[in-house]
């Protein structure tokens, strides 16, 4: 029963981690889409000296655990640079580029599987080609990729666990130190696993709401 | 026929690989004029549009809308290119916008007017075409092919081009929607739009053009008033084009 009791009071401490993971998700997510959609326009529409520097780019991020990634920055690249970084910033930074490098390949596909003939109609009527790419293209890029994107959200959320190995005071971190602290591992663990579940399932709900509301009417696929 | 001319063709030429699709055409469209092009599939007519459009780049020749000569490489394409309609034979309107919008969006992007006036236009445009208020905000995936193509030809009207470019505007869709298609773009030109359009429909093009030109392997090989061509022409090869084509019309019937 005292167990109980000390437990209950580091739910609190828990519940903020999840804040803290959150932060790291949206933050990575929204630094990824922005080079996501970046690097898969240049991909698809660059000069082809730009476009291997990108796919050395996603190699990289694609081909190394996102350990390895997180140290190389928090420990050489940022302080080699003379960047002083905590914890955070280096977690939300790598998990940005990471998952731009994952969103450029999502983009650079639904961009593909758009019509040649959209863009021809859009040059035909006299737009240049930032106009005919921004305000036909993309749109409906972003909304056959969005799927994908809910999928890289889960992703992202799960791989935002490892970022206590920097000791982000994120809801990893928390559920150990509170599994330290009180000497019960279970309980901890088992509420982190639960409010990882919870938040994928808020978020590819939301996510499913935000496709059904961007969903073009009449239109057969998805 | 009196008037400026629009548009003037010279000497066309258009090679994809080691394929000549283009073999020297020229002729010219003046105000008000309405030609048909008709031929074989294959022969290099969609090219030939599109080489006027600047969509694709001609080897050789050259093309002037009135005194603007389009191909000369130091000219704003896109300054062109919106004084010149272009209608495709897949509609190819912008799925992801309303009827309305995929009309306003030349305006307000391309010719930058403020939003409000480019809805007036595209009204207006849109009412010119027969699609009435009741479809403005559909999208195209809600509408039938004769009214996906009627926003694509308001699409192109509200640019108040110099010249209508017609692609085969009627062969993607039903027999029996047709009709309302060839109707918009026949009022059109009653109303004095220049246009230069390729299509299979002999009955339409006989009616409507003032000269048709029949393409055959990338040349034009008879032109001129279209009962002539049609029931009595020069060459053999005209000759075969219409009675396949008119034999497949009975056949259909
Ligand atoms: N982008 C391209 N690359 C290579 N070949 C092409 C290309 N576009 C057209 N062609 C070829 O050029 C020739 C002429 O094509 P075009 O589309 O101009 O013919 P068309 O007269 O419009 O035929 P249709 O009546 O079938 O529409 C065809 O043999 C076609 O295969
Ligand atoms: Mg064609």
């Amino acid at each position: 029963m005292n167990l109980m009791i000390s437990l209950s009071k580091y739910l609190p401490y828990i519940f903020e981690g999840s804040l803290w993971s959150l932060g790291l998700v949206l933050g990575g997510l929204g630094i990824g889409f922005v080079i996501g959609v970046m690097f898969s326009l240049i991909q698809v529409y660059g000069s082809s000296p730009l476009r291997r520097l990108i796919s050395l780019y996603v190699w990289f991020f694609r081909g190394t655990p996102l350990i390895v990634q997180l140290f190389l920055f928090h420990w050489s690249i940022f302080p080699a640079l003379g960047i002083k970084s905590t914890p955070l910033i280096t977690s939300i930074t790598v998990l940005g580029l990471r998952s731009g490098a994952y969103q450029s390949q999502i983009f650079r596909g639904a961009i593909g599987s758009i019509e040649e003939k959209q863009m021809l109609a859009a040059k035909a009527i006299g737009m240049n080609d930032w106009d005919a790419i921004s305000s036909i293209v993309l749109p409906q890029a972003l909304r056959i990729a969005l799927p994908q994107i809910s999928n890289e959200y889960s992703i992202i959320l799960k791989d935002s666990a490892i970022c206590f190995i920097l000791g982000v005071m994120e809801l990893m971190t928390r559920a150990k130190y509170t599994a330290i602290a009180t000497g019960i591992a279970l309980i901890p663990y088992l509420m982190a696993g639960l409010i990882y579940i919870g938040l994928t399932y808020i978020g590819t709900k939301l996510f499913d709401l935000l496709y059904l509301k961007m969903r073009i009417p009449g239109s057969v696929e998805g | 026929m009196s008037g400026e001319t629009v548009l003037r063709v010279k000497d066309l030429y258009k090679r994809y690989g080691d394929r000549i699709v283009l073999k020297g055409v020229s002729f010219e469209i003046r105000k008000a004029e309405v030609k048909a092009i008709m031929g074989p599939s294959g022969t290099g007519k969609t090219t030939l549009l599109k080489c006027i459009d600047m969509l694709v780049k001609p080897d050789s020749g050259r093309i002037w809308l009135e005194d603007l000569e389009l191909t000369d490489p130091r000219i704003d394409i896109g300054e062109a290119r919106k004084k010149i309609g272009f209608v495709f034979q897949e509609f190819n309107l912008f799925h992801h916008l309303t009827a309305i919008k995929n009309v306003m969006i030349g305006l307000t992007k391309v010719k930058k007017l403020p939003k409000d006036e480019a809805r007036t236009i595209a009204e207006r445009a849109l009412l010119k075409v027969h699609i009435e208020r009741e479809l403005w905000d559909k999208y195209p995936a809600q509408l039938s092919g004769g009214q996906k193509q009627r926003v694509a030809i308001a699409r192109a009207l509200a640019m108040e081009p110099m010249i209508m470019l017609y692609d085969e505007p009627t062969s993607a869709l039903d027999p029996q929607l047709t009709g309302e298609v060839l109707e918009v773009i026949k009022e059109l030109a009653e109303d004095g739009m220049t246009s230069l359009i390729v299509t299979h429909e002999v009955g339409f093009a006989s009616e409507i053009a003032d000269e048709i030109m029949i393409m055959m392997d990338g040349k034009i090989i008879e032109r001129g008033d279209p009962r002539k061509v049609i029931h009595n022409p020069r060459r053999e090869e005209t000759r075969r084009f219409f009675s396949k084509i008119l034999k497949i019309g009975d056949e259909s019937r």
